[in-house]
């Protein structure tokens, strides 16, 4: 019927174009793509944390301490419920930031483990536990050490699909955020859960209200 | 002929798989269902054929986020709603001259612009003056006011020139794609 149109001739040649490159796509590719940008991104945070602020001196003995794997138990389990979402929010039919509510379960955790250490220590110290000796930089440096891993994510996102950007930047945000907090453990040398359930979420946090903000003009394709 | 989703399902996994000519099966079989979803949806006949070229550049470019496991046409029909979002979120660059400037800002047309094509190389196609007024007010940052003062022209002369000259720009992109 409109066999000669031109309009329907450019498309049929479209079609023959694209179709000369046909890559096979590995099966789980938007985990991978994702897993690949972080880890990317991860190298160089990590670099900046050995260049800018040392690893903690006490690093082989804080391996066999409680508030190392408390720390880390807790922005792991944020970083790959991260994941999880931007995985989801990397299709096109999407999902909802709803799918965040299993971050509740770790941020209790720690939050009944800071009252419990605070019931244990004299109301006078309250403050100096709460502020650590780093409660004014703890954030920023998440912050900063959020941006390679964010750069990464967006690499991955070059070969995937969100329709909704801004939960998908918040996702995305969110994923650096946890993931450099994981990295910056390795400097860090503040033991109280209440500094971490504080600082360290405050930095998580700005890095995803930054995704968040970003994410419809950075992510659109 | 319209396909079954497992049909279609079939070519697109086998095309994931590297099966070259299913994919162009597929892409094939889409077309008629793109041309009757967009059909639906606008109002016109002219934007219908370049929506239906750039969702199949898209299918194309974004296919590893297909699941395999899932239906084929929820995906499909996600990926030409957000081109059919995108396509009327950039044609809104022909309107009343009054508005162009906010939406300019809104829209971010110069940033998409750039990402998409060499600047240089998308204004030699313009009249010596529409260029000038485009990238004066657009790239260079002046005001209306100063570019009709360097270029020894009227404020409105600016106004129209930039209009025309965006409103062709628009034209030329929408003809490459």
């Amino acid at each position: 019927m409109m066999a000669h149109d031109p309009d329907t001739n450019s498309t049929e040649r479209l079609i023959a174009a694209l179709s000369a490159d046909v890559p096979a796509i590995p099966p789980r590719f938007i985990g991978r793509r994702i897993a690949l940008g972080i880890a990317g991104g991860g190298v160089v945070s990590i670099g900046l944390v050995f260049a800018l602020f040392g690893m903690r001196p006490d690093f082989p003995q804080a391996l066999f301490g409680f508030s190392f794997w408390m720390k880390w138990a807790y922005t792991l389990s944020l970083g790959l419920i991260a994941v999880a979402a931007t995985v989801r929010l990397a299709r096109p039919e999407g999902g909802s930031l709803r799918m965040l509510w299993p971050l509740a379960l770790p941020i209790l955790l720690l939050a009944a483990l800071a009252i419990e250490e605070m019931s244990r220590t004299p109301m006078r110290d309250w403050l100096s536990m709460w502020l650590g000796g780093s409660w004014n930089r703890c954030p920023w440096r998440v912050l900063l050490l959020a941006v390679p891993i964010f750069l990464g994510l967006l690499w991955s996102f070059r070969k995937l699909a969100p329709t909704n950007l801004r939960a998908a930047g918040a996702a995305a945000g969110l994923a650096a955020g946890a993931w450099a907090a994981t990295i910056y453990c390795l400097h860090c040398d503040e033991y109280a859960a209440v500094f971490v359930l504080t600082w360290y979420s405050l930095g998580i946090l700005l890095a995803t209200g930054l995704g968040a903000l970003i994410g419809p003009r950075v992510l659109r394709w | 002929m319209r396909h079954s989703e497992a049909e279609l399902r079939t070519w697109m996994t086998a095309g994931l798989d590297g099966d070259a000519a299913a994919h162009a099966e597929l892409l094939r079989a889409l077309v008629p269902l793109l041309r009757s979803f967009f059909r639906r949806r606008m109002r016109g006949e002219e934007d219908i054929e370049d929506l239906v070229q750039e969702t199949l550049i898209a299918i194309h470019t974004k296919r590893g986020t297909y699941d395999r496991d899932r239906p084929f046409t929820a995906w499909l029909y996600a990926v030409a709603r957000y081109r059919l979002i995108d396509h009327l979120r950039r044609r809104r660059v022909s309107v009343p001259i009054e508005e162009v400037e906010a939406i300019l800002v809104t829209e971010g047309f110069e940033e998409a612009v750039t990402a998409r094509v060499d600047v240089d190389r998308l204004l030699s196609g313009l009249s010596g003056k529409q260029a000038r007024a485009i990238r004066d007010t657009h790239l260079e940052g002046l005001s209306v006011a100063e570019a009709a003062e360097q270029a020894r022209i009227g404020q409105s002369d600016v106004k129209v020139s930039v209009h025309r000259g965006l409103k062709a720009l628009a034209a030329r992109l929408r003809g490459q794609e």
